[in-house]
């Protein structure tokens, strides 16, 4: 009963979705809706290899840039015509992303996890220095893909409803390994690294597994940024702040749940988009960020989505010493919106 | 290539990695007594680059004598930061946390920075930060070589104040292991909340030479940061003396590869060499042997 | 488990929310150019992404300046065909992404009936893109690199001379020297960057053989500190260095480094940097500025009437002097004058109607000079400048014999004097 009612809201959440491009007609809007949920898909990603398993990476952008450039080269390469079959090298994308991923993760994960973090952002400085000086990518130049010639009336269509596909394929691919054996391996390697080795578990395995299939999705949010802009920069599809800003949206949201990375890549992604286009005081828009993120880590430390639930399990108390029935939706769009 | 070249490498290596050794000492000391990754450090090198710039045109002021000024004040910005923020986080996600608050500062500090001193890239100016003078046949330039003084008294202060000092005594327990220090009675939040101030401060120093030999502007500091970083990872993070050498050494081997083979694979090279020295010593030069595990 | 029902209610209800803000951001929408006519009186909007913060700050708020001056002259003047010009700009912090949701706002929801170009053959390449599937026009001042005009777009005009042509007056004069007085030892250093690579490519090929190469490296675009690098150039010790620069701070941090080591190069030009006017002096000083040689198609002083009228009025404006006016202002100022010229000749603001203009070899003029593209958009009526710094002034000194030039300052006197 409660399994299928929550299957009926992940039902009406995706019908919605599905229906997005039908309200949202403008151009400039539906670009931002695709990014929205291409950042949603990676921090979906990002958090089951991070959240779950507390190895926060911060140099995953390195995959991201791999599905971009695999995009690039090989519809360059073969020639692939500028028309919906390059959709068929994302997934090559995801792929090429995983092959980079597992000699990464080799060095990366002998370490623990404060050294993680750091070796992750060098690891991600490798590549993006490689791409800006290698030949064969073009320099600084980058690369440029082949044209798409759609009218821009729909340009973003297709682009939209791929980018979901790749989110639901991120969130069932998280939500399968919450609930596997594997993942509750993840778990324990977060809540103590020690005692699950000394449980049996095959903790480096655990965690290379783990981080190779997060860069799969990475792999194909790139490659899908880079057929939709036509144009690819070695400093901007390998960007430093891309990993600031997944890290950002999974800990908005609530780092190590399911729900909280999709809620947090939503809403963060798509009001910065519409925030930057509005308002282009740069200085100003860096404050007011950068207090806006200080007031949500400090007041909200463990993300909306423990913070919500904390206060409706108060309520729910207090309502319930009270004898009333609760009513839930008020209290959820206040907490979001705050 | 001539030998001149390599002579030249090796002298700009050691000179001005001893000033990234002493911005990445501050980051180190914060790290390995408060578990915090600081990557607003790089902006706060930025910060005190600009007080000296600032003190200099508007005052007059020598921008080492400035430091009388910028080290105090960037103390207290430092006591000032931690007492607001990092008193608030706890648990196992801290590390991780105090990445995103970090930088959230940063990006306070950098729009503050654009909207007082525009992006127009700047240097500070000094008789002695265009003039060299010749020893054994090679140019060395005053600035370098007074930047290299100046980390050298710095970093010995440092040294006295931890192994001379009973405060420096309490910094060490805590560097050691944070709960047994604060079973033997030492405060560990004062110790920490000091040593922030002292890890920032050293940006002050750090910042005027960097602002001495480079132009900068506000995003200079992102490329700052990740240098910061792969010193103080490569050194072992928490770990002093190795802050100094790794500094000392990667940016040498990064000058020797622009010379050797070419500039465009001298930064690669500084953070290739971190990849590989953690593929055989995951715990950094002079780290520990088994890292805490948070 | 009952709590967890009722946040997937809530992911629900931010769905919701979130879609709800959305469309109603986006109420009015629009897809195909304007039609090119517009309500008698009422204002034609030109749309522009620009670097108001990032890494192309400095040139960003470089071309809003200039971009502002001529509208506010246009509109002193009556307007665009009796309609006052409004800009709608907005920033794009140096990100190719950003800069194409900027132009799809500007069109989309913003209805802009004109775009101009953004700062950088970075961020050009991707906006003419975008604003190519709308069908609009974008002319542009600073996308000049190579790849802008490989792209193989119709819509992209660029106003100034292509960069690769920069350094030919300079490579003609330095091969023109008698053998007796032509410099022995020449050293090539660039950022591997779109804008000067190129630049300085062609004017290794020029000089070829007549000077012995002794130098020759790339540096990464995103170095800051240039120590070692500028060392290396030093220690080669060649009479004449080519830089191939985007910036002020790199110039800077090489004369700073040769002047530690005591080498004078007997010429030395940067491909960016100098031209910046008093951007460039206040990070060198006016003493060191001395000798220092840049390629461009125009400068402060240009007589040409248009521009002196334009750097008068600029430096009433923000102050300064006219040799201080930045090189991009004028690129901007070029961009609204060119566009200017198409809507006049065309009688209205249809796009498909400036482009078939444009490509029409019909000759314009502008700030910079004369203008005419070619089947790439690229402006081949423009003539490429070498200009110095002599004694605090910045002088043109290349091409030999044009009415403009001055005698070029050779050797360079050393740093300091």
């Amino acid at each position: 009963m409660l399994l299928q009612k929550k299957n009926l809201l992940w039902v009406v959440a995706l019908v919605i979705a599905l229906f997005v491009p039908q309200m949202i007609t403008n151009p400039a809007y539906r670009q931002i809706a695709v990014i929205t949920l291409i950042f949603t898909a990676c921090t979906t990603s990002w958090n089951m290899f991070s959240g779950y398993s507390g190895y926060v990476a911060l140099g995953s952008a390195a995959f991201y840039g791999t599905g971009a450039y695999t995009m690039a080269l090989v519809a360059n390469h073969m020639h692939v015509p500028g028309n919906g079959d390059m959709f068929w090298l994302v997934p090559l994308g995801g792929l090429a992303a995983v092959l980079v991923a597992i000699p990464v993760g080799l060095v990366a994960l002998r370490v623990r996890r404060h050294t993680f973090v750091v070796i992750t952002i060098a690891i991600f400085f490798v590549f993006q220095l490689s791409a800006i000086n290698a030949n064969f990518t073009g320099g600084t130049g980058g690369l440029t893909l082949p044209y798409v010639p759609w009218q821009i009336q729909n340009y973003h269509l297709p682009f939209y409803y791929v980018a979901l596909v790749v989110l639901v394929f991120a969130i069932l691919l998280s939500a399968g390994v919450r609930r596997s054996r594997f993942g509750l391996q993840l778990l324990a390697i977060r809540d103590d690294e020690d005692r699950a080795l000394g449980l049996g578990v095959k903790v480096f395995q655990v965690k290379l597994t783990g981080f190779a299939m997060s860069a799969f999705t990475f792999g194909m949010g790139g490659a899908l940024y880079a057929m939709m802009q036509g144009q690819i920069y070695p400093q901007f599809v390998f960007d430093p702040m891309f990993d600031i800003t997944i890290a950002l949206m999974a800990f908005f949201g609530g780092f190590g749940t399911l729900l909280g990375p999709i809620i947090g890549g939503l809403v963060l992604e798509s009001a910065q988009q519409y925030l930057t286009v509005t308002y282009s005081n740069g200085s100003l828009y860096l404050i007011l960020f950068g207090v806006l993120f200080l007031l949500v880590i400090l007041f909200m430390p463990q993300g909306i989505v423990v913070f919500v639930r904390d206060r409706m399990a108060q309520r729910q108390d207090r309502l319930e010493s009270a004898t009333k029935p609760a009513s839930t939706e008020t209290p959820v769009a206040q907490g979001v919106h705050s | 290539m001539n030998s001149s070249a390599l002579i030249h490498a090796v002298i700009d290596g050691v000179l001005t990695g001893s000033v990234y050794a002493l911005m990445a000492t501050g980051l180190t000391l914060i790290f390995g007594v408060m578990d915090i990754i600081n990557v607003a450090q790089g902006i706060f090198v930025i910060l005190g680059a600009y007080l000296s710039y600032a003190l200099s045109v508007h005052w007059g002021i020598d921008p080492f004598v400035g430091l009388a000024i910028t080290i105090p004040t960037l103390f207290f910005v430092g006591i000032a930061v931690e007492k607001a923020f990092f008193g608030r986080l706890k648990g196992p996600e801290k590390t991780a946390m105090s990445i995103l608050v970090t930088y959230a500062i940063s990006l306070v500090i950098e729009g503050t920075l654009n909207m007082v001193f525009t992006v127009n890239y700047v240097q500070i100016q000094a008789w002695y930060v265009n003039k060299s003078f010749r020893l054994f046949g090679v140019w060395f330039p005053y600035i370098y070589v007074f930047g290299f003084i100046m980390a050298a008294i710095m970093l010995s202060g440092l040294y006295i104040l931890l192994y001379r000092t009973r405060f420096g005594a309490s910094i060490r327990a805590s560097l050691a292991d944070q709960t047994a220090a604060a079973l033997v009675g030492i405060d560990v939040r004062r110790v920490s909340t000091i040593c922030f101030g002292i890890g920032i401060a050293l940006t002050a120093p750090g910042g005027m030479i960097f602002g001495a030999t480079n132009t900068f502007n506000a995003s200079t500091s992102y490329d700052l940061i990740s240098r910061l970083l792969t010193i103080i990872v490569l050194g072992g993070m928490g770990s002093l003396g190795g802050a100094l050498l790794a500094g000392i050494l990667m940016v040498t081997l990064e000058d020797l590869v622009g010379v050797i083979w070419s500039p465009v694979w001298s930064t690669l090279s500084f953070f290739l060499v971190l990849v590989i020295v953690l593929s055989v010593r995951p715990q950094g030069l002079f780290g520990k042997q088994s890292a805490r595990v948070a | 488990m009952k709590r967890k029902g009722k946040l997937f209610r809530a992911f629900g209800a931010t769905s919701v929310a979130a879609v709800t803000a959305m469309t109603m951001a986006a109420t009015t929408t629009s897809g195909a150019a304007s039609n090119g006519t517009l309500a008698k009186g009422a204002p034609v909007t030109i749309g522009i992404s620009l670097s108001l913060s990032g890494d192309f700050s400095a040139d960003g708020l470089a071309y809003q300046q200039g971009y502002k001056l001529w509208a506010a002259d246009v509109n002193r003047a009556g307007g665009l065909l009796g309609h006052p010009v409004k800009l709608d700009i907005v920033s794009d912090a140096s990100s190719p992404t950003q800069v194409v949701t900027n132009y799809q706002k500007l069109i989309s929801t913003d209805h802009v009936n004109l775009t101009f170009g953004p700062f950088s053959t970075l961020l050009t390449l991707p906006a003419a893109q975008t604003v190519n599937r709308y069908g609009y026009a974008m002319i542009e001042g600073a996308g000049g690199g190579p790849s802008v005009f490989q792209a193989g777009l119709k819509n992209v005009f660029d106003v100034t001379l292509p960069v690769a042509y920069d350094l030919q007056p300079f490579a003609k004069w330095l091969t023109s020297l008698p053998a007796s007085t032509r410099p022995k030892t020449i050293s090539y250093v660039t950022s591997n960057d779109p804008f000067t690579q190129p630049v300085v490519q062609e004017a290794q090929k020029l000089i070829g053989k007549s000077v012995k190469t002794v130098y020759n490296n790339v540096f990464p675009a995103e170095a800051t500190d240039f120590t070692s690098i500028a060392d290396a150039v030093a220690a080669a010790k060649a009479q004449v260095v080519v830089l191939g620069s985007v910036d002020v701070p790199t110039v800077s941090a090489f004369m700073q480094a040769f002047e530690q080591a005591h080498y004078t190069p007997e010429a030395f030009i940067a491909t960016a940097g100098p031209d910046q006017g008093a951007a460039f002096i206040k990070a060198v000083g006016a003493k060191n500025a001395d000798g220092m040689m840049v390629p461009n198609s125009w400068y402060g002083q240009s007589k040409n009437p248009q521009s002196m009228k334009m750097v008068a009025e600029y430096v009433k404006q923000y102050g300064g002097t006219a040799a201080g006016v930045n090189a991009d202002i004028a690129e901007a100022y070029a961009v609204g004058q060119v566009m200017a010229q198409a809507v006049t000749a065309t009688k209205g603001f249809d796009n498909s109607k400036i482009i078939k203009y444009l490509h029409s070899g019909v000759t314009l003029n502008s700030v910079q000079g004369s203008v005419k593209f070619n089947a790439l958009g690229m402006n081949t009526a423009q003539t490429a400048y070498t200009f110095q710094w002599q004694g605090s002034k910045f002088v043109e000194v290349n091409p030999v014999g044009d009415p403009g030039a001055v005698k070029i300052l050779f050797p360079k006197p050393a740093w300091g004097n």
